[in-house]
């Protein structure tokens, strides 16, 4: 069974400020995932602009797939220190997680990293280097399919400090809070927002820094196939329905035609819908064995438009039309497979439809290209 | 009693072509109808898009329908079937 890494995060202003002044860079690479988190010296715009040179420099070079120590090391000499108070301007902590197992984290000024491990929140233990002078705390370690990392900015832990508690919660006190939020659901979400709404609570609603919390998991890879079009050549049709039926994962069928032969050849009654949930797409039908039939061209199109505009980590559309669903299965999978007919429909030809709207394979190429841009792996096979 | 068997095709065609209206209209026909037809949709009916939207009652098909026209043909069926 193929894994992947799950991150998410939620990262909250000081009180009275407009941005926070802790950024998170992630990267996706074939099988790495590499996290940066960042806290700027103090709060605002000058913190935020801080931590996000540190961060997108830091992730820049990660990407580079260059040494931690090279890449550290570039970044302290780089980096102003403070004048002042004579400490850089930026924390920086580093997680890199393949699919494996194999986790290696660089710490610098930053709280500890959490391991939860069988409902127990655990430190991780790490060696300290010197680098250029700067004490760096490091770790190389295995993590299991059902464990979790978090990581903090020292907001979290200071969370309490001029309101509910006089020292703020400590890592002890955060380890305590994830280690029973964890016990209820197992799920990132849940658990990012639960210690949000933990932290705000210590703060009085009136968080006395920028704080940020993240979480890290496994879970299982989600794989789609969407068949879109008739195959050119009648005589791959039963091929094709196999490559579909074979395929691991959810099952999509974009277009009437196409549901039609798959119906024929499954021997499936194919039922449409009769409501539309969205005036510009034509209603879903249902075939048993497949997830998902919409109609074709306009739904592509529909679903091209939201990714022309789509942000990561933006929400998802909610509604009930065949192009939210297959937006929403998209966007939810790691491995989308496009098997595309490119038989001429002779059916919209006289439709004289615009020509930007009716080239399948140009629609579907630009899709893919988005979907590979979100960091999914995405493969198209032509019939 | 069998009722007469009507499909709305709502392919990309006929859907350009104002299908959805024929949708609204058939379900927004007074309770008569429903003792009579059986509504049903379609993604393509005997790709006949040419003549989108298109209908099929009872085995006939019709096509260029809108409402009105819709509304003609089943006000037909309904006097023949009485």
């Amino acid at each position: 069974m193929k894994l992947v890494v799950e991150e998410f995060y939620k990262s909250i202003a000081k009180d009275g400020e407009e941005v926070c002044g802790d950024n998170v860079e992630v990267i996706k690479q074939d099988d790495t995932t590499i996290i940066v988190l960042s806290d700027g010296l103090g709060s605002g715009i000058k913190a935020n602009i801080l931590s996000t040179l540190t961060s997108k420099i830091a992730i820049g070079l990660l990407n580079k797939n260059l040494p931690l120590e090279e890449i550290i090391a570039t970044i302290i000499e780089t980096l102003p220190i403070c004048e002042v108070r004579e400490i850089a301007y930026a924390t920086l902590a580093v997680l890199k997680i393949d699919n494996k197992g194999k986790v290696q984290l660089i710490e610098m000024d930053t709280p500890s990293a959490f391991l939860l491990k069988n409902n127990k929140v655990k430190s991780i233990k790490t060696t300290e280097i010197k680098i250029r002078g700067k004490r760096i705390k490091k770790a190389e370690f295995e993590m299991d399919r059902s464990d979790m990392i978090f990581m903090a900015s020292d907001g979290v832990l200071h969370a309490g400090i001029g309101g509910l508690l006089d020292f703020g919660l400590g890592w002890e006190g955060v380890a305590d809070h994830l280690e029973k939020v964890a016990k209820k659901k197992k799920e990132l979400k849940y658990i990012i927002n639960k210690m949000v709404g933990i932290c705000q609570g210590y703060y009085f609603t009136e968080p006395g820094d920028d704080f940020t919390i993240l979480g890290v998991k496994y879970r299982r890879t989600r794989e789609v196939t969407v068949l879109s079009g008739p195959p050119q050549k009648k005589e791959d049709d039963p091929e094709v329905i196999k490559e579909l039926m074979n395929s691991s994962g959810k099952k999509v069928i974009n277009g009437g035609t196409t549901a039609q032969i798959a119906a024929r050849e499954l021997d499936e009654e194919l039922e449409t819908s009769f409501e539309y949930h969205d005036r510009d797409i034509p209603p879903v039908s249902y075939l048993k064995g497949i997830d998902l039939v919409t109609e074709g061209l306009l739904t592509l199109n529909k679903v091209l438009e939201f990714l022309d505009d789509y942000k990561q980590g933006q929400l998802l559309p909610e509604k009930k039309d065949g192009a939210s669903q297959l937006i929403r299965l998209l966007l939810k999978s790691d491995q989308i497979n496009f098997l595309v007919g490119r038989a001429m429909n002779e059916s919209h030809q006289s439709l004289n439809l615009p020509l930007e709207l009716g080239i399948r394979s140009q629609i579907v190429d630009r899709i893919a290209n988005y979907l590979k841009k979100l960091n999914k792996k995405v493969s198209i096979e032509w019939y | 009693m069998n009722k007469i068997q009507v499909e709305i095709c709502v392919g990309t065609p006929c859907h350009l072509m104002g299908a959805e209206e024929l949708l609204d209209l058939v379900k927004n026909l007074p309770d008569k109808y429903e003792n009579e037809f059986e509504f049903k949709s379609s993604h393509c009916i005997e790709d006949k898009c040419e003549m989108a939207p298109v209908v099929k009652i009872d085995g006939e098909i019709y096509g260029e329908q809108n409402p009105e026209k819709l509304r003609d043909l089943l006000d037909k069926y309904l006097k023949e079937n009485l």
